[in-house]
């Protein structure tokens, strides 16, 4: 029976277990600790997931070959759960309890605008996947490096897409209600007029919405040649594409790479309602006009064959996963050292260094690493084992 | 003479060991929180500065569930508000950059207007309706603040205030907290123990009680969200600083839910039990984190286990003065020659007249056209059977029940209908036929109600214990002692009112009615219950007050007693008068004994 | 398009309205509003989408399960969350120990079936997604089979009449032998089993997502205080009237501001009218 003393005794007891601080041994095999700041549940999680994929994937292959010179990788994992005031408390332990050495993380901008100035005053090297454009300042931010596509450079890849290759001039720009969705489509929306299109219609469409006809109508009405779409949420997407096929209306959709996920081929009501879907891809995920995926990834993709399943997440997420543990396991192999000056110093003079995922350039002042030319557009529905064929217009 | 009543105990003053022993826990947190970055890193740090913030917000909001109990369940509506508007002021998107101590002013002035505006409902909805209303606040302050995106940076969100070097962040920071933290226990601990306090919690437990010595539920409960609501913005300031960037979905609903139930954890009535709560509450998540996705289930189940497990939150398991055992063979031993010392200056002779009072429930004639006249200075009685509308005539005197016609006049001077706590200052008090005590406060605490309209400190020298506020404390005090003696329970003043026995609750009711010096008693069947001693002595006591100069209206069933101290006595019967007259010729009178009185 | 606001609207509008009859009927047997209520909901459609979807189950037994999975958890919600505060209803412990129990249910939800909605399964085969699609007009047909089944249950069975009984005068019904304890415990089956069947009617509407239950909470709270407590007709007329508003908000306003129209609505309503739309005026107070 639970009396009180009990309670009061196990909680005292507890308390004091968790406050003594952990203090590593200085020994020369200390294992390498990452941090992992993954948003696992809660909204916005299926890129954290696909990411984790990668991440143990990785982490897993590399200590069961000895570790990186010897020493073993040893994962620190909190689920920020998409929330900023759990992301601060996770970085601040990750840094000052647990002590790691780099932090892979977060997977959402919202928390990352929130970390990115404590791990920049703890000078706490970080690779993180998010896409929001401030969150890179090589000046205030010395070690943060992104490895994927920034907002700028998504909104150049699509809007160039859509007014250079489909040849169209007038457009919708939707996303979703959160912070994300309600940037992104002013972003994308700029980016669209200052290539000289139209944007006939912005707006935000919360998620859960379960009839979205209205926001459909409204874009026909204002004669949208194609709807670009910012959300992550599988759910909006399906409603919108069964909706396009509801209304027999043949409008292209492009934007969020979200809208390739094996999720969203569950939710809609027919396959035919997937098409005309063009995704942002990268050139390592896709399929060339050979029909082959690039050698060292279809070499990684067999590897993990029943190891990790794709049909219900992307191959970039599960490739950046796996990029991230490299790029940091290879920043310590390459300097023999974990220290933080080093680890940033090492990856400043990365160029054109080969990733699963991509090819990464760093430089002193230059953070994002991803180059222009590494994006692309796909179909979304032409997932197979998550990477995609090109949209058409690609040669 | 039992020897209870042998020593008569002087009200509990402000002796050293006292003061110590109540201020012992918030020394040892404090000495506890001071010591922590010297022995710890930086994460608990932070952990103990975020639990730091959400005190200031939560020793409000504290005052607002805690003490006057409305489920304001969307509280962190104010706390977004106070972040953006700190955040905004002090990056100067909208107006010039500000310095932090002007933006977080602003931020606290924002936040009282907000916590009034969000509160207010509470004045006209159902408890858990209120909180849906609240509820409903935060949501729609998070969708502005997502949509405003020339101000509020929009899903981008925008840079927490920057403060100066010293208390930028870090220990520096913890410290400022800290501070601010420890003046917000000060703040609310005065606010607590000042009449402002113990109305809030009749106004809970007791309201009809609470209306009737003169509290006026608005302007209490106004005071108390614009306080709140101040505390709750500041916090909001730092949290924004804490985060050093602000997103809207920072705000989350979690973070509402988290401020509210660390108050019900830490127990209702208590400045210590939250306290402990917020701090404890703050950790768990942490301790919970390392299991990954099941961090959140592990959380809600301990939560759960703590609920069903003690149930009266943390100030329950400290409160160890509730264990004493009382004696059982207590009496009740009235001292009504003290009148004189509560009451020096008897009141000039007056009366109230009802003229012509017609009420109707639906299609029932409660009070079907009555004439009464109570006058000062004699007891008039007021019996019929039940139903025929005596405690409903109360309830039309008191202003609960507004007739459709007739008026009364006390004075010559016309009441209003509908507003019971301007009763008060027409000198009027009354007990009631089930007693309306706040169970969990003290007998003292009580009866010390009954002069909540005596004070002259305000609600903000109440915030800041001034000195009036203390002279103010310190002569009800005294008083609601001397009353307490005058009905005989000065023993049982510090015992918890619900651990008291029914005929000494009637007889704390007595005494609460005698604080607001009133000219008028209004008497709601006080005997019931009552054994024969204590009913002799009841009558006993209802005489003195009568010597005094006090008009009484006593409505009864004992017969006896009617009979015995009555000057007039009013027989009703179906809402109409039967008869009226000295108890003599009510005695004989024929239709009264058929209907009522029995041969 | 106003057809089109009027099938989703009246749709979810039923949705509401069930959630709202399920409030109702825990209150009515134990003066308790629960936070689990939401989670009911969620339930009915995550569990159709498991054992219909995923597992394959015929649709007769899939919907049986679901319906007897979801009763079982609101007997829970009385065991766990309930009962042990009933005693102490003044200081709305209720809310801590169902909220608890609520968040519990949701975090169960998403890590086992996962934080991104699923699909629920066609059950009839009327598709094409225009007014006449099942997803239309099964919560509407779900709503209207409730009402019916409680106005016979209340009207015509001694068990209904003594669920009446404890719900208006919960001491004289003790006072005559009713057993309150089992009668309490069958009306949360009861209403567990009405949130289950809401949430596996709306199923495709909502799609089978963890985060449903916040949603439906806040909701189908809406029609009980427009409503009046206790009155499941006020209930309907509010949910259905709560859905037609909320898509004629977010055809007109769209996004944000649509959300805040109707908050804004149900917050004034509610104050203009502190008992309702159809409630009761307070009794005598003392």
């Amino acid at each position: 029976m639970i009396t009180r003393r009990t309670l009061a005794l196990g909680s005292t007891g507890l308390a004091a277990a968790s406050l003594a601080s952990v203090r590593p041994t200085l020994a020369d095999n200390e294992p390498i600790r990452i941090g992992w700041l993954a948003a696992l549940t809660g909204p916005s999680s299926a890129p954290a997931i696909g990411f984790d994929r990668g991440v143990h994937q990785a982490v897993d292959t590399i200590n069961g070959q000895g570790g990186v010179n010897g020493r073993k990788i040893e994962l620190v994992v909190r689920d920020t759960q998409g929330d900023p005031t759990k992301a601060v408390n996770a970085v601040q332990e990750m840094i000052s309890r647990a002590q790691v050495h780099a932090i892979w993380g977060p997977t959402n901008s919202g928390e990352a605008l929130a970390t990115t100035p404590i791990m920049a005053r703890f000078k706490m090297p970080d690779v993180h996947p998010c896409f929001v454009d401030s969150l890179i300042d090589p000046a205030r931010f010395p070690t943060a490096f992104r490895m994927a596509p920034s907002n700028s450079q998504i909104d150049e890849a699509v809007s160039d897409y859509g007014i250079n290759k489909l040849k169209l001039k007038k457009f919708a720009v939707i996303g979703d209600t959160t912070g994300y969705g309600t940037t992104t489509v002013n972003s994308s929306s700029a980016s669209f007029g200052k290539r000289g299109a139209e944007v006939v219609y912005k707006g935000t469409i919360d998620a859960t919405t379960p009839d979205v006809t209205p926001d459909m109508l409204r874009m026909r009405d204002a004669g949208a040649q194609a709807i670009v779409v910012w959300t992550v949420s599988t759910g909006l997407i399906s409603r919108l594409m069964n909706t396009r096929a509801n209304m027999g209306w043949d409008v292209p959709f492009l934007g969020h790479p979200a809208m390739g996920s094996g999720e969203v081929g569950k939710l809609i009501a027919k396959p035919a309602n997937w098409d005309k879907t063009y995704i942002l891809g990268f050139k390592n995920c896709s399929y060339g006009p050979d029909g082959k995926l690039p050698q060292k990834v279809q070499a990684f993709v067999d590897s993990v064959q029943g190891k990790i399943d794709f049909a219900d997440t992307t191959l970039w997420w599960v490739l950046a996963g796996v990029d991230a543990i490299d790029l940091i396991a290879g920043a310590v192999r390459e300097t023999g050292s974990t220290e933080s000056s080093k680890i940033v110093d090492y990856w400043n003079t990365l160029h054109d260094y080969p990733g699963l995922f991509a090819t990464y350039t760093f430089s002193k002042d230059q953070h994002n690493g991803m180059p222009q030319s590494d994006l692309v557009m796909s179909e979304a529905n032409s997932q197979k084992q998550g990477a995609y064929k090109l949209a058409p217009g690609y040669g | 003479m039992s020897s209870v009543s042998q020593e008569l105990p002087r009200p509990a003053a402000a002796s050293a060991t006292g003061v110590l022993g109540r201020l012992l826990p918030y020394l040892v947190i404090l000495a506890l929180a001071l010591a922590l970055p010297f022995v710890t890193n930086d994460y608990w740090t932070l952990i103990a500065t975020r639990a730091a913030v959400y005190w200031v917000l939560v020793s409000g909001l504290n005052l607002v569930v805690g003490y006057a109990g409305q489920l304001a369940i969307g509280w962190v509506a104010l706390l977004t508000l106070g972040a953006y508007t700190a955040s905004v002021l002090m990056a100067g998107t909208v107006t010039a950059p500000l310095p932090a101590v002007p933006a977080f002013a602003a931020a606290g002035a924002v936040g009282a207007i907000a916590g009034l505006i969000v509160g207010l409902p509470a004045l006209r909805l159902r408890t858990f309706y209120f909180a849906m209303t609240t509820l409903g606040f935060a949501t729609i302050v998070t969708q502005i603040a997502l949509a405003w995106q020339s101000v509020t940076g929009g899903g981008i969100g925008i840079a927490g205030p920057l403060l100066p070097a010293t208390v930028a962040n870090g220990t520096g920071f913890y410290f400022l907290c800290l501070a601010l933290g420890a003046l917000c226990t000060w703040m609310t601990a005065n606010v607590a123990q000042s009449r402002f306090g113990r109305a809030l919690v009749a106004v809970r437990d007791a309201e009809v009680a609470a209306e009737i010595c003169g509290v006026s539920k608005p302007k209490l409960l106004g005071a108390v969200f614009l306080f709140s609501g101040a505390l709750a913005g500041i916090a909001g300031g730092l949290f924004a600083t804490l985060q050093s960037y602000i997103t809207p979905d920072a705000f989350t609903f979690d973070l509402s839910v988290l401020f509210f139930i660390s108050i019900l954890i830490g127990g209702r009535g208590s400045i210590l039990g939250p306290l402990i709560a917020t701090v404890v509450l703050t950790w768990l998540p942490e301790f919970a984190a390392p299991l990954v996705v099941w961090s959140t289930f592990l959380y809600a189940a301990l939560l759960l286990v703590i609920v069903l497990a003690v149930p009266g939150g943390i100030a329950s398991v400290l409160a160890f003065e509730n264990r004493r055992k009382l004696p059982s063979n207590r009496a009740v031993l009235p001292r009504p020659d003290l009148l004189a010392e509560l009451l020096p200056r008897p009141p000039a002779l007056g009366a109230i007249r009802l003229d012509g009072i017609l009420l109707r429930f639906g299609g029932l004639r409660a009070i079907d056209g009555l004439d009464l006249l109570i006058e000062g200075g004699a007891i008039h009685g007021l019996i019929g059977p039940n139903g025929s509308g005596k405690t409903t005539t109360l309830n039309v005197i008191c202003g609960y029940n507004v007739p459709e016609a007739g008026s009364i006049v006390v004075d010559g001077a016309a009441l209003s209908f509908g507003t019971p706590q301007r009763r008060v200052t027409c000198g009027i008090a009354r007990t009631f036929q089930t007693p309306r005590v706040v169970g969990e406060a003290t007998v003292l605490q009580n009866v010390m109600v009954g002069g909540t309209t005596l004070g002259q400190a305000g609600f903000i020298a109440a915030v800041f214990n001034l000195p009036r506020q203390r002279q103010d404390e310190a002569r009800l005090r005294e008083q609601a002692f001397l009353a307490l003696r005058i009905v005989g329970l000065e023993h049982l003043a510090a015992v918890r009112t619900d651990r008291l026995q029914h005929s000494e609750l009637r007889f704390v009711e007595i005494a609460r009615a005698l604080m607001s010096r009133p000219r008028f008693v209004l008497l709601d069947e006080p005997a019931a219950g009552l054994s024969v001693d204590e009913i002799l002595r009841l009558g006993g006591l209802i005489r003195a007050v009568r010597e005094r100069g006090i008009g009484v209206l006593l409505v009864e069933h004992h017969a006896d007693l009617i009979f015995d101290i009555c000057d007039k006595v009013t027989v009703l019967n179906l809402g109409r008068e039967l008869a009226a007259g000295t108890p003599e010729e009510i005695r004989r009178h024929e239709d009264v004994v058929s209907a009522y009185l029995g041969g | 398009m106003i057809a089109a606001i009027l099938t989703s609207g009246l749709a979810l509008g039923a949705v509401y309205a069930l959630m709202g009859v399920v409030y109702n009927v825990m209150f009515a047997a134990s003066r308790v509003m629960s936070f689990t209520t939401g989670q009911l909901g969620m339930l009915g459609g995550v569990l159709g989408a498991a054992f219909i979807g995923v597992l394959g189950l015929p649709t007769l037994l899939g919907f049986t399960l679901t319906l007897v999975c979801c009763a079982l958890v609101g007997v829970v919600t009385e065991l766990v969350a309930v009962r042990p505060v009933l005693h102490k209803l003044e200081q709305h412990l209720y809310v801590l120990s169902t909220l608890a129990l609520a968040l519990m249910i949701q975090q169960v939800a998403a890590i086992e079936w996962g934080t991104e909605p699923r699909p629920f399964p066609h059950l009839f085969g009327i598709g094409g997604g225009g007014a006449t699609d099942e997803k239309f007009w099964l919560p509407v047909l779900a709503c209207a089979a409730t009402i019916g089944g409680l106005e016979l249950l209340f009207r015509r069975t001694l068990v209904g009449r003594a669920f009446l009984a404890i719900a208006e005068d919960n001491f004289a019904a003790r006072a005559l032998g009713l057993p309150e304890r089992n009668l309490r415990i069958a009306s949360y089956a009861l209403a567990g089993a009405i949130g289950g069947l809401a949430g596996f009617s709306s199923g495709q509407l909502l799609l089978a997502f963890f985060a449903n239950g916040a949603m439906l909470n806040f909701y189908g709270f809406v029609p009980v205080a427009l409503g009046g407590l206790g009155s499941n007709r006020g209930a309907v007329a509010s949910g259905l009237a709560l859905g037609v508003v909320q898509q004629a908000a977010n055809f007109t306003l769209g996004g944000v501001f649509a959300s805040v129209a109707v908050f804004v609505i149900f917050i004034l309503t509610l104050l203009a009218a502190p008992q309702g739309l159809f409630g009761v005026a307070q009794q005598r107070r003392v």
